[in-house]
């Protein structure tokens, strides 16, 4: 049996106390629970709780008007109420008390972190980032996969039957061709579940034949969403038909519709942007690529993880798809330097930081050079004033100089490890270079402006 | 455990006069000042008004319990009142109160007393002891209610 303890007080000790440790002790029985409650009344503490029965228990309940010493339940999970919700409410603590979780660890956290944020996503952005996220695993496959095959010469796959060819084919031809209909279709199924990846598959594959790429196929998957959601709305067959909607009905008019639609009205346009756009970033000056290096490094630290950052790293993924590579290599490097940045501050100013801040700034360094951005979080919710300029600044700079530095990155994840793989990244001594003149301009930044 | 030790039958009013909270306690506190038991009435309505202030005593399920501890009080004691209309106390469900007990505590108070109204304020979680009370045609079977409840428990 699940066993919990609680603590029940009040200000006069006479009647709230016991009330409420009889309703918590009645509610449990209710919930095949065990709880031992101690009271802290006017006649002193009755029932007091042992070290082995707090040992013992899943989680605490303080009940209570005053202040009550919770250095007995160090490291348990504590839910602290007002007394009066344990008389009203008993049954709802309970059950909260049971679902609360040890207080979490650094890793731990983060983790809640991104969950949070991709749970709280809706609408619009929700289901752009469902299609991003089944497709990024093809891009990181495809594009190692590619790289490798530079590794035995930039133009050895194009000898037919060699290992270089083959891993063209499968990287190339396959993982990464199948990039821009995933993304289609994926978006499309969030809006509109499975009938949604038919038109959304087709779409993305009349996104890249038309030359709309990857912005082709943003569109074409939100346009495959809505249309199964209103053909749904309005066909209506009778029941004994309706079988045939997801089998026979949805698909044929779904595909004519968005495929139609593709090929005459949306296809020649977009592809006319994405030629403007990949035009203009092949031929940047100098200056403008570090501008637009800073300007994605910055998005990028803003809010680590959130909808800038991935408005910056969904730009800069989806231009794989038409051979630009620059942007993406900008965009990880600036994402690995806010954790590496506040790792490296939290050793050479150690006394302006918590002894957690200390603990979690070793796991930083990991999460760091995962790219994992959102290792940046907890730091930054504690200080953000001062935190979060310095990130911004730090991934900015980084940012400018992987431009300026001409490095490109073919991957879109994977941080420091898929650094090694020959032809992943172009100019990567430099690239390291400008990660790490970051790395340390964030750290200085935030050690200078933290109070000790 | 002597109920009766805390709960006199001459404080006992099964139908409550009272059209609101504060007339509610001043009746009660009379109860308890006829027997002897409270030797300022102002101060001790003082005190219970103070601890209502904190966060009202309306605990929901029909029920109030004012209470005040206080110098005025020469021993532990409980009175209380039935109202059939209902008295508004600011309820945690936003119900009024049909039993309403007014705890009267001492400075000092006897720990034997204060284990009784614990014990009291217990037997209120119940809800076969609140039908009791609300179903009771005497004094005696108020008492009665809160014997059987502590013999049940």
């Amino acid at each position: 049996m699940k066993k919990l303890v609680a603590v029940t007080a009040c200000p006069t000790g006479i009647a709230h106390t016991y009330m409420a440790a009889e309703n918590l002790a009645l509610a449990a029985k209710e919930l095949g629970v065990e709880i031992k409650v101690e009271t802290q009344g006017s006649v002193g503490v009755e029932n007091k709780l042992s070290e082995e029965d707090i040992w013992a228990a899943e989680a605490v309940i303080i009940a209570a008007a005053t202040k009550v010493d919770r250095s007995r339940f160090a490291g348990k999970a504590i839910l602290e109420v007002p007394v009066e919700q344990a008389i009203k409410d008993p049954k709802e603590l309970i059950e909260k008390a049971l679902q609360l979780q040890k207080p979490k660890d650094y890793v731990e956290e983060v983790r809640e972190i991104k969950r949070e944020q991709a749970a709280a996503r809706s609408g619009v952005y929700k289901h752009l980032m469902t299609g991003v996220s089944y497709m990024i695993p093809f891009v990181v496959a495809g594009g190692i996969l590619i790289a490798i095959s530079f590794a035995f010469g930039i133009e050895a796959f194009k000898q037919p039957g060699t290992l270089p060819a083959a891993l063209m084919q499968i990287g190339g031809g396959s993982a990464f061709a199948l990039m821009v209909p995933i993304l289609s279709a994926y978006i499309a199924f969030s809006i509109a579940d499975r009938p949604g990846l038919v038109p959304g598959f087709v779409g993305g594959m009349l996104a890249v034949s038309t030359g709309a790429g990857f912005l082709g196929g943003i569109i074409s998957g939100f346009l495959a969403g809505y249309t199964i959601e209103i053909l749904r709305k309005a066909i209506r067959l009778p029941r004994t038909l309706e079988g045939l909607m997801p089998v026979l009905i949805l698909p044929v008019l779904s595909c004519l519709i968005v495929g139609l639609l593709m090929i005459y009205a949306i296809g020649t346009p977009i592809k006319g942007i994405m030629t403007g756009l990949t035009n203009w970033l092949s031929g940047l000056s100098n200056a403008n690529a570090a501008l637009l290096g800073l300007v994605l490094g910055l998005m990028m630290a803003f809010d680590m993880g959130g909808p800038v950052n991935k408005a910056a790293y969904t730009f800069a993924t989806g231009l794989l798809a038409s051979n630009i590579f620059a942007p993406m290599a900008a965009v990880m490097a600036a994402g690995m330097t806010p954790p590496l940045g506040l790792a490296l501050a939290t050793v050479i100013a150690k006394d302006r930081f918590t002894k957690e801040e200390i603990e979690a700034g070793k796991a930083a360094w990991f999460l760091g050079i995962s790219f994992i951005t959102e290792g940046a979080i907890p730091f930054a919710a504690a200080d953000p004033l001062r935190v979060i300029p310095s990130i911004m600044i730090g991934s900015g700079i980084t940012g400018a100089l992987s431009m300026l530095f001409g490095a490109m990155l073919r991957v879109p994840h994977g941080g420091i490890f898929v650094l090694p793989i020959p032809h992943a990244v172009t100019n990567l001594p430099l690239y390291i270079l400008a990660i790490a003149i970051g790395t340390v301009v964030t750290a200085l930044l935030v050690a200078v402006l933290k109070k000790r | 455990m002597d109920i009766a030790a805390v709960l006199n039958e001459k404080c006992i009013e099964l139908n409550l006069k009272a059209r609101n909270k504060e007339e509610a306690i001043r009746e009660l506190t009379d109860l308890l000042s006829e027997q002897g038991l409270i030797t300022d009435q102002e101060e001790f309505f003082t005190a219970v008004q103070e601890r209502e202030k904190l966060f009202s005593t309306g605990i929901g399920m029909g029920i109030a319990i004012p209470h005040g501890k206080s110098p005025a009080v020469r021993q532990a004691a409980v009175a209380f009142g039935r109202s059939a209309n209902g008295v508004d106390f600011n309820s945690m469900d936003d119900k009024p109160a049909h039993l309403i007990f007014l705890l009267a505590v001492p400075e000092d108070a006897n720990d034997l007393h204060l284990q009784v109204l614990s014990t009291l304020s217990r037997l209120l979680m119940h809800k076969e002891v609140r039908e009791a009370l609300s179903k009771a045609t005497s004094a005696a079977e108020v008492v009665a209610a809160f014997k059987t409840g502590a013999e049940n428990e």
